[in-house]
């Protein structure tokens, strides 16, 4: 289970990590099984009375950051960001 | 001029009065900086250069008469605010190098008001974790015991305000992370209603959890501060279209005639004798005062943390997903397809607690286990805003502590559910997005500080700081010796 979530998550674990991280998942997993107990059923009609609806700005052109400001936390960026190369 | 215990209020007038420059103010907090960080570790990033010259543009606004409240004051940001063209690397190894281009709503807003930023502050990793342990960087101490964990997330700020190595600071709370490391520091935090604060700019988390508030010497400074970051900001569409108010407005009436409720699984087995006793004896405080105390029930509590983490770390495990080090954040050297990029910048990025929480969130979202876990989880977010509704029919506050235990030494975060359950104190506060203040209300047997949390109606932070402010005019605090 936990080599199928670490692929999900685009993570990688060494076999002794893995062995760790089940055993803490286990025991993290059993105390989210608390939430099996209660029964009750989730309303999201009733959930939108109490949760804030996001209010979107309105679609019109504005100034965009500037790109150098966008480039410069990637690594190996020249004008654009860079990817390994996909052959398919 | 010693600045580690001026309040906020105390500084605005010798600067205002001349009796010293900003410039002398910025100097004295850098110096104690450099004398005590190197053990504290609070600080990331000192942005001694950045923060002189901020000191020279306040000089020039007070001279010319026209200071705001924090113009001139140096305040400490948590690591996880976006600073433009200062670093801000949420403690992680995955953004080590990350500079921002852009401020978040919060440091326009300071800014706006000429303070003079000192540098950024120690935290768990991505804000996730209770005790600053996390940090890839910097594992900040406890001021009041340097064996001991400041707390966490925001422990850096908070330890960095207990010390007298800022006036006051910005954290973030998810399930916690202002009002439990305030606790454990001895200073107050405060964190506001979900909505009161742009979220822009404050590298996401839980986004429903999320929200930015201060760290400050007493109620009155994180009220100063909270007038400050407050309000409407179209960049964040989960902030609320509600008045501003004056936060100070409030405090100094009396609390005569309040009812102030206790949920009674907040004082239950797990709940250290310290903690509940000195919690016990402030609400005997606010009785003599002339509040009415009333007990009331929040069955729910046995479920929150588990709903708590399901929720946070679902939205953990999609917002975290962003970081694949091609934009920005930690690239991986050897790759050879776009997939092994992904995978080594992530593997080799993320420390343990936050993969861990990946890890979690993916699992309650995959199919199969979404409605036992996430879907629940949302049915129990709903049932804890239902409780808290009930009660505040028949209160105008509510009193817990804020914390299980006093600060602990690092070898007991070791066990990650252990470390979970010891959220129990704050988290239903961010699932109902209700506001909170921490304050100091006493000291364990080893002197370690003690915090009460008050919690208020939605939008009600006005009530809450004159509650929190009328203990603290009863109290008297200890500072810590460094």
């Amino acid at each position: 289970m936990v080599k199928y979530l670490a692929e999900l998550s685009k993570l990688e674990f060494s076999d002794e990590e893995l062995a760790k991280t089940a055993g803490e998942m286990t025991d993290i997993i059993d105390l989210m099984d608390t939430v099996k107990e209660i029964d009750i059923t989730y309303d999201a009609v009733k959930d939108n009375h109490n949760v804030y609806l996001n209010d979107l700005r309105q679609d019109v052109c504005a100034a965009s950051m500037p790109t150098e400001g966008i480039l410069q936390n990637a690594v190996n960026s020249e004008k654009c960001f860079v990817v390994p190369k996909v052959v398919e | 001029m010693d600045v580690s215990s001026m309040k906020i209020r105390d500084m605005r007038k010798a600067l205002d009065n001349k009796e010293i420059s900003a410039r002398e103010l910025a100097s004295e907090y850098i110096s104690k900086i450099k004398e005590y960080d190197g053990d504290l570790k609070c600080y990331i990033t000192l942005a001694e250069e950045q923060a002189y010259e901020q000191a020279d543009s306040a000089q020039e606004i007070i001279n010319g008469g026209n200071s705001k409240p924090l113009t001139g004051i140096p305040l400490a940001i948590k690591d996880n605010i976006c600073t433009i063209g200062v670093k801000t690397t949420c403690a992680s190894r995955m953004l080590e190098n990350f500079i921002p281009p852009y401020n978040a709503t919060v440091m326009e807003k300071l800014d706006s008001q000429n303070i003079v930023m000192l540098g950024k502050t120690s935290m768990d990793e991505f804000a996730m974790g209770g005790s600053t342990q996390t940090s890839a960087f910097a594992k900040t101490k406890n001021p009041y015991n340097k064996e001991c964990v400041p707390g966490g997330s925001s422990g850096g700020s908070a330890a960095a305000v207990s010390a007298g190595l800022c006036a006051a600071a910005l954290g973030s709370d998810t399930g916690g992370s202002i009002r439990q490391p305030s606790s454990f520091c001895g200073v107050t935090g405060m964190k506001p209603t979900y909505g009161r604060v742009s979220r822009y700019g404050l590298v996401a988390f839980a986004s429903s959890l999320d929200q930015i508030g201060p760290i400050g010497r007493d109620s009155r400074d994180c009220a100063v501060i909270l007038n400050a970051i407050c309000g409407y900001d179209p960049h964040d569409g989960t902030s609320e279209k509600v008045p501003t108010e004056d936060f100070s407005a409030k405090i100094g009436q009396p609390v005569k005639g309040m009812k102030i409720a206790l949920p009674k699984e907040f004082f239950a087995d797990g709940i250290n004798d310290d903690v509940r006793n000195a919690v016990l004896r402030a609400a005997d405080t606010y009785k003599a005062m002339g509040a009415e105390i009333i007990e009331c029930s929040m069955p729910s509590l046995k479920y929150a943390v588990p709903a708590y983490y399901l929720l946070a770390c679902a939205e953990a495990a999609s917002n975290l997903s962003r970081y694949d080090g091609i934009k920005y954040g930690h690239r991986a050297e050897k790759a050879d397809s776009y997939e092994d990029l992904v995978v080594k910048s992530r593997t080799q990025g993320f420390g343990d607690e936050v993969k861990r929480r990946i890890l979690l969130g993916n699992y309650a979202l995959s199919s199969g286990y979404y409605d036992a876990y996430y879907r629940k989880a949302l049915a129990l977010r709903q049932l804890i805003r239902e409780e808290y509704a009930a009660i505040f029919e028949k209160c105008d506050v509510i009193v817990t502590p804020t914390a299980p235990t006093a600060a602990y030494t690092p070898e007991m975060t070791s066990d990650p559910v252990q470390m979970y359950q010891a959220d129990i104190c704050t988290v239903t506060v961010n699932i109902a997005g209700l506001p909170a203040v921490s304050t100091t209300c006493g000291y364990d047997n080893d002197g370690m500080p003690i915090g009460m949390s008050v919690i208020g109606r939605k939008f009600d932070e006005s009530t809450v700081l004159q509650v929190s402010d009328a203990f603290e005019r009863d109290f008297t605090p200890i500072a810590p010796k460094l």
